[in-house]
């Protein structure tokens, strides 16, 4: 069955190139960075005979006035920019700021001309006054596009590692489990005392790696086992309700993961399926190797979609998605095929082994 | 003092056991279990027990839903309700005082829970089910055909007509005979279903369009199904706006 829905595009925050630059800091960023202008410009070797306190202020006042044009200009545009891709709306941005620069020089010097103040520079020299200040702009216009391209990809780095660090605790296991099977223990103490030890170890195996989670990489033989460990428990509480079929053997098992990605996608098949049907059902757990890809199925029967219990959804699903994105940006995919009655996730990795540190591909990779 | 008389139900077997165990020592007598809110309806009807323990989480018909149907019972049994972790739930219990155990179940509490086992009506345990989640609906539509529980999926029904006291309930595989009151069911599903006439709800996932008779009446058509069912006037601008929208 085709799959219906495609979704691997867990938004990694927003699309985050361009900052707003009504907001107070960015303005504030802005103005500082003109007052440098400013400052230079007059600072630099020049004929002509005013001092030099007059010449900064009118050099702030017109750069200042810049400025605020293309601040307000670009946080006009920033919705539409938005929208391109991200090369594409940097040197839009850029073209409008060299603009607003060579336009806003033309006006001023007109002006400057017309009421006869002198600020400028003789009137021969419309083009020359006009061509200087945008080649003053054209360097330091890049240098703080880049500059808040940079400070906006680190926070947004920020954000999703912080991210992935909340999501990886919530991705431990759910209460009621806790509580279910602290039930099918006490039940089976006074009848199978060997069955409870041995769910007690099981349980104990699960919570550790649970409570481990949020630090680092596990090996993919690891995280099978812990499913695998997760669904004893869960067989002995639904009793002949819960079949499942393992088909793992393709799967190198030495390979590092991020914890707790398979786990959570065989808890959700028991909660959202084989619980929620009277007569049970069977999970399949499949792995197999394409090239350089790894594809990991969990599939289980379900309610269909008008019998289902609205609550809780797909909370474990985005979870999941969420971490792939951050861990290994856009070489990994979840897919979730929901077909009526056979609810089917397909988890696609890179075969290649993972490095020890971090992320592999942050969401703050450089495009330029 | 004659012994209790108890129904169990609980999905699964290993908890069934044990609470009809601990049952047994607490002095009760179990008379018989089930695995599902269904079954549990359907044994009660079956075996009058004095009390029903039902575990809230069930497939189907879940416990909550169980229980209003047992409040309907000639001989309604009293009701404990059974959780492993259910904040909301025992939040909701504590204000509707609903007695409720939760799993592991300790003997002494169920002791308690035996004592003090009172009889709830239905309005009462729908206030339960509603302060829960504000949201929640029910999977299923409980009917009687002939004395016998039939269950309607709600994503199964099509139309719904108020007829005298009853709603009669049109559904894929047939029809049925509700006591529910259609206002109620208004306001249950909110969004599921659409009032296109005083006495009709048309679920809204099967609606097709609408049919402009020669007399100017309009009807509505429906997926699955050949009635055409006739909107009043009142309600007519909503649906249209509706059908515009599919």
């Amino acid at each position: 069955m085709p799959p219906r829905a495609t979704s691997n595009t867990a938004d990694p925050a927003s699309p985050a190139w361009l900052p707003d630059f009504c907001s107070l800091p960015v303005l504030f960023a802005m103005m500082v960075v003109a007052e440098f202008v400013a400052l230079i410009v007059t600072l630099a070797p020049t004929a002509e005979p005013r001092p030099f306190w007059p010449r900064l202020g009118s050099a702030s006042l017109f750069v200042q006035w810049l400025a605020l044009i293309h601040a307000v200009g670009l946080c006009k545009l920033r919705p539409r920019l938005l929208r391109l891709r991200p090369w594409i709306g940097e040197l839009a941005a850029y073209a409008f700021m060299l603009a607003v620069t060579a336009l806003g020089s033309s006006l001023v010097f007109s002006l400057d001309q017309g009421l006869a103040l002198g600020l400028t520079l003789p009137a021969s020299r419309h083009a020359h006054f006009v061509t200087r200040n945008v080649l003053i702009g054209a360097p330091i216009g890049a240098a703080l596009l880049r500059y808040f391209y940079v400070l906006e990809q680190w926070r947004a780095g920020v954000r999703a590692e912080a991210r992935a660090r909340f999501e990886a605790l919530q991705a431990r296991i759910r209460p009621h489990f806790l509580f279910n099977s602290m039930n099918t223990i006490a039940s089976l103490i006074r009848v199978r005392p060997g069955q409870a030890e041995a769910a007690v170890e099981d349980l104990s195996d699960l919570f550790r790696a649970a409570l481990g989670a949020g630090d680092g990489l596990r090996s993919l033989g690891e995280e099978l086992d812990l499913a695998r460990r997760y669904l004893r428990i869960e067989q002995l509480r639904l009793g002949e309700r819960l079949d499942v079929l393992w088909r793992v053997e393709a799967l190198p098992r030495e390979l590092r993961l991020p914890a707790l990605l398979i786990q959570p996608l065989v808890e959700n098949a028991v909660y959202h399926g084989v619980q929620a049907l009277p007569e049970g059902g069977r999970i399949e757990v499949e792995g197999h190797q394409h090239g350089r890809t790894l594809e990991i199925t969990v599939s289980n029967p379900c309610p269909p979609p008008g019998r289902r219990r609205s609550s809780g959804n797909g909370m474990a699903l985005t979870n999941v998605q969420s971490r792939l994105v951050y861990h290994f940006g856009p070489h990994a995919a979840l897919e979730v095929d929901d077909a009526g009655e056979r609810f089917t996730c397909t988890l696609r990795l890179p075969a290649a082994p993972m490095e020890e540190s971090g992320p592999r591909a942050p969401v703050g990779e450089a495009r330029y | 003092m004659a012994k209790m008389r108890v129904l169990v139900a609980d999905d699964e077997p290993l908890a069934r056991e044990r609470l009809a165990a601990l049952l047994h020592e607490a002095g009760a007598d179990v008379v018989g279990t089930a695995s599902n809110g269904e079954q549990a309806v359907r044994e009660s009807e079956r075996l009058q027990p004095d009390l029903a323990v039902l575990d809230i989480r069930m497939p189907g018909l879940d416990g909550l839903d169980a229980a209003r149907e047992l409040g309907r019972l000639a001989k309604p049994p009293a009701i404990v309700f059974c959780t492993a972790y259910d904040e909301y739930a025992v939040r909701a219990f504590e204000a509707n005082a609903v007695d409720y155990l939760m799993k592991p179940v300790r003997l002494e509490r169920l002791r308690q829970a035996i004592e003090r086992a009172a009889r709830l009506a239905p309005a009462r345990l729908g206030q339960v089910a509603q302060s829960l989640a504000p949201g929640r609906q029910r999977t299923h539509l409980c009917a009687r055909v002939r004395g016998n529980l039939v269950l309607v999926p709600v994503g199964d029904v099509l139309y719904m007509l108020a007829e005298d006291k009853y709603v009669v309930v049109h559904h894929t595989k047939g029809q049925v005979l509700i006591e529910d009151a259609l206002k109620s069911i208004e306001d249950e599903f909110g969004e599921r279903f659409v009032r296109i006439h005083r006495n009709c709800l048309v679920a809204r996932d099967r609606l097709a369009g609408l049919v402009r008779l020669g007399d100017g009446r309009i009807l509505v058509r429906l997926t699955g199904c050949e009635d055409e069912l006739e909107v009043s006037r009142r309600n007519l601008p909503a649906v249209r706006k509706l059908v515009r929208t599919l």
